[in-house]
């Protein structure tokens, strides 16, 4: 009784929250316009690059080019939620620390880390994730994809790798206490985001055991778009959720270590 | 040419670019390392895993030594000035710097020029050093490096232009996210543009992006012949003609219908 109050509550704060972003969106109409360019261009180069690559190769890594599309679809739409719901909120991050603003989230009865992620909702780019889609569902059938009831677990795995995004920007941007600026963090975080935009079957032992584990960017849209298209082996499973529930604990003790150094505006 | 203040902008952006030295070293390390990383891995899925032998006429050495050598040019083009100069005259800021003796265009680009001298000396120096070791031409590493400095003076006079958007939309910032994506293809940073099918190559050659990164590797490769490079030089020369005019013309248009409370 007491947790569905409270996750009424949380619900109820998120609505306002939604409404409010909303408002605020539809006052900068034209931004739908630019933010959707933007993706759609940004979809445009990392299609084009593999279309350069194929027209010299057949098959890549036992990828053909329309798994390799189909793959972009799944990454884009996964992508698309993280820009939509968290993304905003990790660019104000450092603000909340440096400016001293995290003190108003601190004086109120909610949890400040839900305020923190939840504040800004970039509602134009949910648009993007039916752009994704649509890609997705364009190769599905050429990349052999089995269709029928897996289509429903696409979901699952979109929320999988929104997971694994947020969890790694966390991660990224959580220094801020420490380090006052964070700006290169950041850049450093999407400097790694380019290892997501290729299946991870393309890469060396190496690396593809640290985006597996340590960096898991292959959770964002390769390992769900492979365990759409092949199904994943059952220690593949295991991984996920170890890896996941390992960074959800290193986010939760992070974000305390760093609430008690916090030191206000002047932090 | 007052010489005063232009000195006076380099050492400032040299100053302000370095107060934070771990961010610019971190940043500097992951903008060189990570796209060469990626094109490592996309060559390793090639020929190790796919067992090709040639691509587009190029062996597996060819390309990892491309991969290389772009390491020391992908460096100086680029920055964020231009998103500097868009939200400048989103928010009105600008007025600050019109009330200055000194052009404001120029001013933002000495600024920002101070860090990229000091990245192209430390890539340059770090290529001469390869030189000893390698095939590589100390001669043809020092030109390179001055086409890819013109390169990044190109680069910054098509993105002003571009900034000046904002003086009639407000922000610019969508349009100079699309010249980056543009530009990170089309300067040959992520593949080599011979890689391109030759139906598409005038996608590439019809913009100057590929003589910010391409260009200057071929060079220093020896892939591209003295005289082949003398050409690129005048091409260059002629997109440098070409961008002042842009920007004299856009930021001359925009700054007429600029009212100082952003577009």
């Amino acid at each position: 009784m007491k947790f569905r109050r409270a996750l009424g509550h949380y619900l109820e704060i998120y609505r306002v929250q939604l409404k409010n972003n909303f408002v605020r969106e539809a006052v900068y109409r034209s931004n739908f316009l630019t933010t959707l360019m933007v993706d759609v261009i940004w979809m445009g180069v990392e299609l084009s690059l593999f279309t350069v690559l194929y027209a010299n190769v057949p098959v890549i890594s036992g990828w053909t080019k329309e798994q390799v599309f189909f793959f972009l679809g799944i990454f884009f739409a996964s992508d698309a939620l993280f820009s939509t719901f968290f993304q905003r909120n990790f660019w104000m991050f450092s603000d909340l620390v440096n400016k001293g603003e995290l003190d108003i989230l601190l004086t109120k009865p909610v949890n400040p880390l839900f305020l923190a992620l939840s504040r800004w909702v970039n509602l134009t780019t949910i648009f993007n994730v039916f752009l994704g889609l649509a890609i997705a569902v364009r190769f599905a059938q050429p990349a052999g994809f089995a269709g029928g009831w897996l289509w429903l677990t696409v979901g699952f795995w979109l929320l999988v790798g929104l997971a694994s995004a947020t969890v790694l920007r966390f991660v990224f941007s959580i220094w801020v206490f420490w380090t006052e600026r964070s700006f290169a963090l950041s850049r450093l975080y999407y400097q790694f985001f380019h290892f997501a935009t290729k299946p991870d079957a393309l890469y060396p032992p190496a690396i593809r055991y640290l985006i597996l584990t340590f960096l898991p960017f292959a959770f964002i849209g390769s390992v769900p778009a492979r365990a759409l298209l092949h199904g994943l082996q059952a220690w593949e499973y295991a991984l996920i959720v170890a890896v996941l529930t390992g960074f959800f604990a290193l986010d939760g003790w992070l974000w305390r270590k760093g609430l008690a150094r916090y030191q206000s505006a002047s932090s | 040419m007052k010489l005063e203040w232009r000195l006076a902008a380099l050492k400032n952006g040299f100053q302000d670019a370095t107060a934070y030295r771990i961010e610019f070293v971190l940043e500097f390390l992951g903008a060189a390392l990570v796209p060469a990383a990626i094109q490592w891995v996309l060559w390793y899925a090639l020929f190790t895993i796919g067992g090709a032998t040639e691509i587009a006429g190029m062996t597996h050495a060819e390309l990892i030594h491309y991969t290389l050598v772009s390491i020391l040019f992908t460096q100086i083009r680029g920055g964020d000035l231009d998103f500097e100069l868009g939200e400048m005259i989103r928010s009105g800021q600008l007025s600050n710097y019109l009330l200055r003796p000194v052009g404001v265009v120029e001013f933002i680009f000495l600024r920002g020029l101070a860090p990229k001298l000091f990245i192209a000396g430390f890539c340059l120096a770090l290529g001469l050093l390869l030189s000893f070791f390698t095939e590589l031409s100390p001669f043809r590493l020092v030109a390179s490096m001055g086409l890819a400095l013109l390169g990044n003076i190109i680069y910054y006079q098509l993105s002003a232009s571009l900034a000046a958007a904002a003086f009639v939309w407000e922000e610019a910032y969508s349009l100079l996210m699309v010249k980056n994506m543009v530009v990170n293809l089309l300067s040959g940073e992520l593949i080599p543009l011979n890689l391109f099918p030759a139906s598409l190559s005038w996608v590439w050659q019809s913009a100057p992006f590929y003589l910010f990164v391409f260009g200057p590797t071929q060079y220093a490769l020896g892939r591209w012949s003295h005289e082949q490079f003398l050409t690129q030089l005048g091409i260059a020369c002629l997109w440098l003609v070409v961008g002042s005019g842009l920007v004299r013309l856009t930021w001359g248009l925009g700054i007429r219908r600029y009212l100082s409370l952003g577009g």
